[in-house]
């Protein structure tokens, strides 16, 4: 009766073992086939991430959203301009870089479900806290759009946002948006449908503060990675998954999943 | 996935991380994430223009300080969930009397009608329509009004921004006990339904913290179980005490019996919490979201579809098999005596040492599903094994009565006292969870284990606790 | 009569034998291998024994073996004699040597020991006193694959909860660094480099007091019979033998001044504000990265908006967000106060 209800992982039993992750990138690969373009949508909790899937969807799907958070992946779809897209609804969570299920199964699907496109949805009147998540998705994927919601909150508590600035820093397009009475959506589902299609090429931010001893390590292994796997888009943010100690990423690696993720189908932006 | 070592450049790579891993020092994470913020800052220098301080409405932070202060925090949260309970009981009243005299006032005679014109053997028509159908028409026209008012509301509270201060508010208690704040929250879903609030769990994101919420849910009294609340303290505790009395008395009554519920919650969360718990994670956190005004339509929408229509037929699914060994044990004889009436000899014993009877006992293990049918069960069984005559509807075919003075009569001729009252009382908050419940504690958990506990320790406990009662009962 | 009593007796013999004698499930099958495991249990900790002493520059002795261990010295020489027996020790010139078989155990037992504490202080939520007296059974437990797949899923943790190294497989391990706290001078900057674990009570009693590696602090006056720490913004009073667990080395980049200034977020009343210097070294595992994910990172601040009504929790506005802590978290956020406070 609800998918999203269907789908939740045994929280605590199985979340680790090995056939539970094989099953979960399975289920991706099978999926995005049947779709145009598949769509991730990221941020903060309490964001309207929610709300923006839900008028991106049409509410064709509910989300299953249950009291504070989406715990499990919601999925919807979407046409624009002829283009069937699947809209994945992905946890709301602070950051990717901890072990908690809900950033596991977010930074899983951002790395091996290869979406085309990652919507970050931040709260503009807490930008500073958002863009932590948002810098994070660039690091990953290199096509993404910011989804600057709330924007109207923002106006009437006197903030300001340059979302031009913002977008050339960020090097991905910035959308302002207010989901909620449904301003700036047109605009999102055009910036969507262009780095999907990539008639938009994304030169993300990457980061640049780490401190010295730790920077030189990266250059280092980022240089034997990138001359290994010349295609892989994110070399950067796999040497420091595999610095810290993330046994998924090097499990990814030695199997060659991780090789063939981003060389087995060439991105569309090459193909047209 | 292949483990074997099919890349040798990767186990290169994998070599090299290892080293370079081995000459860096201090927290990478702490590193990383500490860059990451030095970033996001300057990159929102650069594009944001904020009136600094101001940016906060000053008209939140006094609405912040109002619903968390020490004089008015807690006054403000009884009286809000006060008015959200009463609407639901309140309001519940005329549509769930609207479908039950639809279903089983209208559509039940017609369709047993039917079944006999059709010629359908007794035996089918008796599981299908006075056994499945009934039991189904029941649990509906009991629980949908409530929770399709009930849980519209606190997702509006919830959109609102209000429960995470709930769970600020109450926080300290629960942390004595070894808890989560949000567990309020679910607590609070779970006197709406059991299920419901144990999927509420889900926002307790410390593992310790929301098995113990899971396990303990169960002593939330759910709105099924509100109806035999009421109906005992009317009809036992109201006699207690001198007429004028009698309605206080029988809310003080049920307000005992729910604070009890309360109480053991803590209890049990405090002992688990310090014994088999212990090795479990726990962390804390907690954001208070700012206040957002509710999209009403949507609100309805969502909580209907996820939560009241969810419940409902998982509940419906439940009380369709129930309703058939309810009919079955009532008309399958085994030498001269039906079913239920050997089953409830074997466990009046037991129900007796336990201040309670083997139709009570029996009506519990088959209403298993759905607590809403608990009474109705009780009433046939009642009549079925004094062998009433000119009461109810026949074997196996569930029924209310109007008045609560015949009421009374058919069960004080089935041998009840006050005691009974009381216990049946104490025995709808304590006992299994309803099979809708365990089902979802199963699936949130993913454990046998858990499950089991969280299903028999209430058993344990209502055993103990009546035992008690009755005991001291007796001896007074 | 007579033939049912003799069969029920027979029968209740052999089960009761069954019981005793079942290969390795019954109860002397059971006691050997207790008795087997206590045995290695015993050879482990003599060879972990001799290697530490060694790595500390020091030489293992039959006399401190015995005492470690709490074994008479005659049993210890039967101990040895077996260690030398299996391959694992020699004695060169009267001296105990550990042969390459002993070292690679010894280094294995240290590397499961530390693992394991690891595991326990990152993944589990099993008490601080604890950790040392579970993993000083389960490191003979544990196998080289096992302890190897164990650091994998911690991502390869080099430094286990106390501040000591943990060797990876192969490598040496190097001998506790810094100096004990009674050999410090007063008033001199200190980080905590080690907390020794042994003896258990000891350990329990600094566990208890909140000291831990990576926490600094300085000695405000040293007495013959106590000593006053200054640590991580308290004050504890120390017997020298309790001092002389805790291992520390001297730091240069603060002032004495700046580790007595040093303030907590619990300590921050409503309504005022601060800046985030870091997280205490107590803090750690999935609540230390959810702190830290929240934005508690260092120059950071924040600004106390309301307690509950209970007094605990306390919401606090980091970078936009309205973020609630228990006393106990907002003990470990170690801030700068910037009075007065402008609300």
């Amino acid at each position: 009766m609800n998918p999203s209800l269907a789908s939740t992982p045994p929280r605590q039993a199985c979340a680790e073992c090995d056939v539970y992750r094989a099953a979960q990138l399975k289920k991706l690969g099978v999926n995005v086939e049947t779709w145009d373009f598949v769509v991730a949508l990221a941020g903060n909790p309490n964001t309207g991430k929610s709300t923006v899937f839900n008028a991106l969807t049409g509410l064709r799907q509910h989300t299953g959203n249950w009291p504070g958070k989406t715990v499990a992946r919601a999925e919807g779809g979407f046409e624009y301009r002829d283009q069937r897209y699947k809209l994945v609804d992905l946890p709301g969570t602070y950051s990717l870089l901890s072990t908690s299920l809900d950033e596991q199964i977010a930074r899983d699907f951002l790395l091996f479900g290869r979406p085309d496109v990652c919507v970050v949805v931040a709260d503009a009147t807490r930008l500073e806290r958002n863009l932590n998540l948002a810098l994070q998705v660039l690091e990953i994927t290199d096509r993404a759009v910011l989804c600057l919601n709330l924007i109207d909150e923002a106006g009437r508590r006197g903030i300001t946002v340059d979302d031009r600035q913002l977008s050339r820093d960020l090097g991905v397009p910035v959308v302002p948006c207010a989901a909620r009475q449904g301003q700036g959506l047109p605009e999102l589902l055009a910036a969507v449908a262009e780095v999907a299609d990539g008639r938009r090429l994304c030169r993300p931010h990457r980061l640049s503060q780490e401190p010295p001893a730790l920077q030189s390590a990266l250059r280092e292994l980022v240089a034997q990675i990138e001359s290994t796997y010349p295609d892989l888009p994110n070399a950067r943010w796999v040497a420091l998954r595999l610095l810290g100690g993330d046994e998924h990423v090097a499990q990814a690696l030695r199997s060659g999943e991780l090789a063939e993720l981003y060389t087995r189908t060439q991105p569309p932006a090459a193909s047209k | 996935m292949n483990t074997s070592p099919a890349h040798p450049a990767a186990d290169r790579i994998l070599q090299s991380a290892r080293q370079l891993r081995e000459r860096l020092s201090g927290d990478l994470h702490e590193q990383v994430v500490e860059a990451i913020y030095a970033d996001a800052a300057r990159l929102a220098g650069r594009s944001v223009a904020s009136p600094g301080q101001g940016a906060l409405p000053t008209w939140e932070r006094a609405v912040d300080r109002f619903v968390t202060s020490r004089i008015w925090g807690f006054p403000i949260m009884l009286a809000l969930f006060t008015l959200m309970f009463w609407l639901t009981i309140s309001g519940a009243n005329v549509p769930s009397g609207l479908l039950s005299d639809l279903f089983i006032g209208r559509i039940y005679p017609v369709l047993s009608e039917g079944a006999i014109r059709l010629g359908t053997p007794w035996w089918l028509k008796g599981v299908v329509v006075d056994g499945m159908y009934l039991a189904t028409a029941w649990v509906v026209s009991v629980m949908l009004p409530p929770m399709a008012i009930f849980f519209p509301l606190f997702t509006l509270l919830e959109d609102l921004g209000y429960l995470p201060r709930v769970a600020f508010n109450l926080d300290l208690p629960f942390k004595k006990a070894g808890a989560h704040g949000k567990q309020a929250m679910s607590t609070m879903m779970g006197f709406g339904c059991n299920a419901a609030g144990v999927i509420a769990t889900r926002i307790i994101d410390s593992p310790r913290e929301r098995l113990i919420a899971i396990l303990t849910n169960n002593f939330a009294l759910c709105n099924g179980r509100w109806p035999t609340q009421f109906l005992m303290a009317t009809l036992f505790v109201g006699s207690l005490v001198p007429a004028h009395l009698a309605g206080l008395a029988s809310a003080g009554a049920v307000t005992a019996v729910a604070a009890l519920g309360v109480l053991i919650t803590f209890a049990v969360a405090w002992g688990l919490s310090r014994t088999v718990l212990k090795g479990q994670v726990s962390t804390f956190s907690l954001e208070l979201p700012p206040y957002r005004p509710p999209q009403i339509w949507r609100t309805l929408y969502t909580s209907l579809i996820d939560r009241t229509l969810f419940v409902l037929w998982r509940a419906v699914v439940f009380a369709l098999p129930a309703g058939a060994v309810i009919w079955i044990s009532a008309n399958l004889s085994v030498g001269g005596t039906s079913l239920a009436e050997h089953l409830i000899g074997w466990l009046d014993p037991v129900g007796v040492v336990l201040g309670l009877n083997g139709v009570i006992l029996l009506a519990y293990i088959v209403a298993i599903p759905a607590n809403e049918i608990v009474i109705p069960t009780v009433l046939m069984l009642t009549v079925l094994s004094a062998r009433l005559s000119g009461v109810g509807e026949g074997a196996g075919v569930m029924f209310e009565l109007e008045s609560p003075a015949s009421l009374k009569q058919v069960l004080e001729t089935g041998g009840w006292t006050a005691l009974t009252g009381i216990n049946l009382m104490l025995f709808s908050l304590l006992h299994n969870p309803c099979s809708t419940t365990i089902y979802t504690i199963y699936k949130e958990t993913g454990s046998v284990k858990w499950t089991a506990v969280a299903t028999l320790l209430p058993v344990v406990l209502g055993f103990l606790i009546t035992f008690l009662v009755a005991l001291c009962w007796r001896g007074w | 009569m007579n033939g049912m009593a003799d069969g029920l007796v027979i029968a209740g013999g052999m089960v009761l034998l069954a019981l005793l004698c079942w290969p390795r499930h019954g109860l002397v099958g059971r006691w050997l291998a207790a008795r087997r495991l206590a045995r290695r249990v015993r050879r482990e900790d003599a060879i972990k024994h001799i290697l530490k002493r060694e790595v500390n520059g020091a030489e293992a002795t039959v006399d401190g073996l015995a005492g470690h261990l709490q074994m008479p010295t005659r049993q210890v020489l039967g101990l040895l004699e077996d260690l030398e027996h299996r391959g694992l020790i020699s004695f060169e010139g009267g001296r105990l040597h550990l042969r390459s078989a002993g070292r690679d155990l010894a280094l294995h037992l240290i590397r499961a020991h530390r693992l394991w504490e690891s595991y326990l202080s990152e993944e589990t939520g099993v008490a601080e006193v604890q950790w040392h007296r579970q993993a000083e059974r389960k490191e003979h437990l544990l196998t080289p694959q096992e302890a190897d797949a164990l650091a994998a899923r911690l991502g390869h943790p080099t430094l286990d909860p106390h501040g000591d190294v943990i060797p990876a497989p192969g490598q040496p391990v190097p001998g506790d660094v810094g100096l004990p706290l009674n050999a410090a001078d007063v008033n001199q900057p200190l980080r905590i480099t080690h907390v020794e674990d042994e003896p258990p009570a000891v350990y329990a009693q600094l566990t208890a007091q909140g000291i831990r590696p990576g926490m600094r602090g300085l000695l405000i006056e040293k007495l013959p019979h106590r000593l006053r720490f200054w640590v991580d913004g308290n004050e504890h009073v120390l017997a020298p033998l309790v001092a002389h667990n805790i291992s520390v080395e001297t730091i240069t980049d603060c002032a004495p001044q700046d580790l007595l200034d040093e303030e907590y977020l619990s300590g921050l009343d409503q309504g005022q504000r601060g800046k985030v210097l870091g997280l205490s070294p107590a803090c750690r595992g999935p609540e230390r990265r959810r702190l830290l994910d929240l934005g508690f990172v260092p120059g950071t601040e924040v600004f106390a908006e309301m307690k509950s009504p209970g007094g605990d929790p306390t919401a606090y506005r980091v970078r936009g967000a309205l973020i609630a802590l228990r006393k106990e978290q907002a003990g470990l956020v170690r801030i700068s106060s910037l009075r007065p406070a402008t609300p």
